[in-house]
């Protein structure tokens, strides 16, 4: 391995890639783009969600009723609806998500101790949103019956109200979350999002830069001249390397700074891991590049093989846990799940070497393999 | 193959190919090829896209691997990929594309210093070979311009440079000179041929331009993926021995019927019938173009030695690889019912004054020519001298900054609609839609063009006809060759019978056969149907094919004449060309430079120059050479009829002259 020209491929390859638009694009502003895009757009929890009221009843007890949603943060008050067919168009035109009716003699009947029969009706076009939504629904019904029983038995007792809401509820549960204490989704899916964006632009970047020297034909020159495949691939691959690690501080930076996820664990240890997590994403760019010819494969081939596998099979969305048994295997087979685990564990969990090693040693073998691989696969004088 | 017998040298070869296969998938590239280069030869491949030389080239210079058959470079057995690597040191490799291996990004001076990098030069030896070198090819003044500003002559210059810094003993250029313009292939061919001399290296250069076949010390040509023949250019002009008869007739219609009838390769040259005849002995052959014209009235100018480009065709013929090399329709067949007519006097295509600015930068200065119906005029140029600017201007495509313009009887500032109805456009590009078949391709340009059923069907026959691809109706324009994807092209842009013809270097990539039945269509578009026809090419024996020829430079007109006169006119000026055949040519030169004859130039392994006064020239430098002994004086000088590549570079070196002495 000769240094020199190494540091000539290096050289040439940085000063392309921060001189040439596109590539500089793809290098330092689309990650962070997608991240913040992503970001912002995939936090999976369901708030203010906005709803109508229609009231058919207008007495006390239906307004303090819709007030119950009215005041919820879960809840975007849109206003009152004369009747269910002025719902339709709100609802068609995504105006509103959720809305509550409530019929005639609501406040009759349940003075009089009949049930009232309250309707909702729900956007069910995403079905995740619907079901949280519907869980907000019936949590604020259920603690608006809750609040009746109780008025009604602490009025028939005449035992104060906290007492008889006791008596109600003889048994509570008190929940905490470990690790995401307020159990925002976009705290985990921030840290996800370092996974996910690693997992595919190091490789794109790397597919793209070798394929256009194909395209191009000055592949030649390498081909042609003494550098060694080693040499070349080195030289090659080491600006895509540094270029990713340092987009590996811009996004961890984005992910705590902007969508204020915590950092719990060490940053050495993170840091490291992410750079041989990088080598290893790079190297599937490698791999990319010498089976397809032109850019346009490269980039349809590489985000099909990181982005596809990284979302499905790394518990970015499901835990690899609850996969199909199929499913598990594939996520153990892919690196992107192993990142997960370092991810999580530094930012969430505050772990490190110690519970970690093991994902470590495997992300390390994968990345020997595939340069192996790709060495091996490189050639010098290719059959065509 | 076999013609010639091997050099034997008691050095060994260079290069020794012999029965070399490879092929792709199911595509075989080279089939059996054999080969041997001595040192210090400048070795021509020559052959049209597909012969093979691309695949043959990356072989040797051991970047492609191969199926099968023996190849030695420096007398290393290229059987593996280690073998290869141990020649890499003494060879330089040049891909095909202008300027694509370079770094679009890098500087002039950056590019040069990596190819040195990679090679291990020192720093010191760097200096010095970047200095002299970009000097040489005049690219010092632009060391720190981006590669990708340079212009296409640059890049390719500049392509050379990085091939040669490390100064290997070989190097292997392919088609260095396509697409790129006269000027600067001149430029590139002086610059070789006196770096080879210098040291000794030898090349290997492949080339698509027969023209070109004289700048090589031995070539080998390919067809198919065969040798077809090697040897010195005169050795392979004589193994098809014949002769090109010129002749001018008064009614080219009929006079071509009875040539082609005879004659199996006769071409039109503007007003002239170019006639190959399988007869050197010019006496005989004018007699056989007499006998075959009888009655007919007619005009017998010249009879010279044939192009290389004839030979190469007769070769082909007598091997009984192409039938007849003109197979276009007799006349009868076509539509001569319905010519377009044109009101006598109206010319179809005119530019008046024709300016167009982009930005602070003028792409085209006050152009102004017209062409009449049934007129072949050609637009020559260097690349970015304003060819395709103009052609867009007078499309509709792109509005004139400044000056007027009629095509077809609508103006290109206002009529652009009726314009587009009224013309044909074929591009470089060919623009075909290569998922469709032939059939469905001609049916979306009539179903385009708004053409009834009846009248579409009718065309579509006409198409299929014209461009000989009956029986290829259901085949996709990807399995057919260039030459046949180019004929579709055409007739998809002749479907609505349009009254003039745009052609925007309509040859590229179509090896000479297909060129020739390609302008025969022309031919009879023009006189047959009345059409006027606007073409660019970078192929300036094509140029020879046009009625009349506008000159392109910087954006400006500078010649527009018939292609006789525009030599003619620099005959009269410059002189004649003197061509000197000697043995140790760069000797020659350097001793014909320091004469006072700064001029002369390098031209394979010969010496030429422009003589107000042939005779006494000749004399003159026999007396220089003379004394100067050595093996010059055994030279033998000629002079030969200008090329329109002569005329172009004369031309443009002659105002670039000016503009340099313009006083600043």
């Amino acid at each position: 391995m000769n240094l020199r020209r190494v540091r000539a491929v290096a050289h040439k390859e940085w000063r392309e890639v921060l001189r040439d638009r596109l590539f500089f694009t793809l290098a330092f502003v689309l990650p962070a783009m997608f991240m913040l895009l992503f970001g912002y757009g995939l936090s999976l929890d369901v708030e203010n969600v906005p709803f109508a009221v229609v009231d058919h009843d207008r007495s006390a007890a239906s307004r303090d009723y819709a007030y119950r949603f009215i005041g919820s943060r879960y809840f975007d008050f849109q206003g009152y609806a004369a009747d269910e067919r002025a719902l339709d168009p709100l609802l068609r035109d995504n105006r509103i998500r959720v809305a509550i009716v409530i019929p005639p003699r609501f406040e009759e009947n349940l003075l009089a101790g009949r049930a009232a029969r309250v309707q909702t009706l729900i956007d069910g076009t995403l079905p995740s949103r619907a079901a949280t939504t519907k869980g907000y629904v019936s949590a604020i019904n259920a603690a608006a019956s809750r609040e009746r029983l109780a008025d009604y038995l602490a009025q028939r007792r005449g035992l104060p109200p906290e007492v008889a809401r006791a008596r109600l509820e003889p048994v509570q549960l008190e929940v905490r979350y470990l690790y995401n204490q307020s159990l925002s989704s976009l705290h985990s899916l921030a840290a996800k999002l370092v996974m996910l964006i690693l997992m595919f632009v190091p490789p794109l970047l790397t597919a793209v830069g070798v394929v256009r020297e194909k395209e191009s034909g000055s592949i030649y020159n390498i081909y042609a001249s003494t550098v060694s495949r080693g040499e070349f691939l080195v030289g090659k691959l080491a600006p895509y390397v540094a270029i990713s690690a340092v987009n590996v501080i811009v996004l961890s930076m984005i992910a705590t700074l902007v969508f204020g996820a915590p950092f719990k664990g060490g940053p050495v240890f993170f840091y490291a891991a992410s750079v041989l997590f990088v080598a290893c994403t790079t190297a599937i760019g490698l791999l990319v590049s010498l089976l397809v010819r032109t850019q346009i494969a490269a980039t349809l081939v590489t985000v099909i093989l990181t982005l596809v596998p990284a979302l499905d099979y790394s518990g970015f969305f499901m835990p690899v846990a609850s996969l199909s048994a199929d499913g598990q295997v594939m996520a153990h087979l892919l690196p992107a799940m192993y990142y997960t685990n370092i991810v999580v564990g530094s930012f969430l969990k505050g772990v490190g070497l110690e519970s970690l090693w093991l994902e470590l040693l495997v992300l390390a073998g994968y990345t020997l393999l595939l340069f192996t691989v790709g060495y091996v696969l490189f050639r010098k004088r290719p059959r065509s | 193959m076999g013609e010639t017998a091997l050099v034997t040298d008691a050095e060994p070869a260079v290069i020794r190919v012999h029965g070399l296969r490879k092929s792709y998938r199911k595509r075989l590239a080279v089939d059996g090829v054999d080969l041997v280069v001595q040192r210090g030869e400048i070795f021509g491949l020559i052959g049209p896209d597909g012969a093979g030389k691309s695949s043959l080239m990356k072989t040797i210079a051991g970047v492609l691997s191969f199926d099968a058959g023996d190849l030695e470079v420096f007398g290393v057995r290229l059987d593996s990929e280690a073998a290869a690597e141990r020649i890499k040191h003494r060879l330089g490799f040049m891909p095909q594309g202008l300027g694509l291996n370079l770094y679009p990004e890098l500087s002039v001076e950056e590019n040069v210093d990596f190819f040195a990098r990679l090679r291990l030069v020192a720093d010191q030896e760097l200096g010095e070979r970047k200095t002299k070198l970009l000097a040489m090819t005049r690219l010092d003044k632009f060391r720190d311009r981006p590669m990708k500003q340079l212009s296409g002559g640059m890049k390719q210059k500049l392509g050379l440079v990085c091939t040669l810094i490390h100064e290997p003993a070989l190097i292997v250029l392919d088609e260095p000179t396509t697409g790129v313009d006269p000027v600067s292939r001149r430029d590139f061919w002086m610059i070789l041929s006196e770096l080879v001399a210098e040291k000794g290296i030898t090349a290997l250069v492949s080339t698509a331009y027969m023209d070109e076949a004289s700048r090589f010390h031995r070539m080998a040509m390919l067809h198919g993926g065969n040798v077809l023949a090697t040897g010195t250019p005169e050795s392979i002009r004589a193994l098809a021995p014949g002769s090109q008869v010129l002749v001018e007739a008064e009614q080219p219609l009929a006079a071509l019927a009875c040539l082609r009838s005879t004659f199996p390769q006769v071409e039109m040259k503007g007003a002239y019938f170019s006639i190959f005849v399988d007869e050197a002995e010019a006496g005989r052959a004018k007699n056989l173009v007499q006998a075959a014209l009888s009655d007919l009235k007619y005009n017998v100018l010249e009879v010279d030695a044939p192009e290389l480009e004839d030979a190469f065709i007769a070769l082909l013929r007598r091997r009984g690889l192409v039938s007849a090399v003109s197979e276009a329709p007799a006349p009868a067949s076509s539509q001569q019912a319905a010519p377009t007519p044109q009101p006598g006097g109206e010319t179809a295509i005119e530019a008046r004054a024709l300016t167009r600015d982009f930005g602070a930068f003028r792409a085209v200065d006050k152009v102004s020519f017209g062409v009449s119906p049934g007129e072949i005029f050609g637009l020559l140029g260097a690349n970015g001298a304003g060819k395709t600017t103009v052609i867009k201007m007078l499309t509709g495509i792109l509005v004139p900054s400044a000056g007027s313009g009629q095509v077809a009887g609508g103006d290109v500032r206002t009529g652009g609609v009726a314009i587009k109805a009224r013309i044909g456009y074929m591009s470089q590009a060919f623009s075909l839609y290569l998922d469709l078949s032939v059939l469905e391709n001609i049916r979306l340009y009539a179903g385009i063009y708004g053409l009834s059923a009846k009248e579409a069907r009718s065309r579509i026959d006409w198409v299929i006809e014209m461009a000989g691809l009956g029986g290829h109706e259901t085949e996709r324009p990807a399995d057919l060759s260039m030459g046949m994807r180019q004929r579709l092209a055409l007739g998809c842009a002749l479907v609505h019978r349009p009254q003039v013809l745009f052609l925007d270097e309509p040859t590229s990539g179509v090896d000479p056969v297909g060129r020739r039945r390609f302008w025969d269509i022309l031919f009879r578009l023009a006189r047959e149907e009345n059409v006027a026809i606007l073409v660019t090419t970078h192929y300036m024996s094509e140029a020879e094919h046009c009625d009349r020829l506008a000159l392109m430079y910087a954006g400006r007109i500078v010649a527009d004449a018939p292609p006789a006169t525009l030599k003619h006119e620099v005959e009269n000026e410059a002189g004649r060309l003197l061509e000197l055949t000697v043995a140790d040519a760069a000797r020659a030169l350097a001793l014909l430079r320091g004469a006072g004859y700064s001029g002369a130039y390098l031209h394979g392994d010969r010496v030429r120059l422009l003589s107000r006064d042939p005779e006494g020239d000749s004399e003159r430098i026999h007396t220089l050479l003379e004394a100067a002994g050595g093996g010059l004086p055994a030279a033998s000088m000629h002079t030969r009829s200008l090329s329109m590549e002569d005329v172009f570079v004369y031309q443009v070196t002659a105002l670039e002259r000016a503009a340099q002495g313009a006083p600043t």
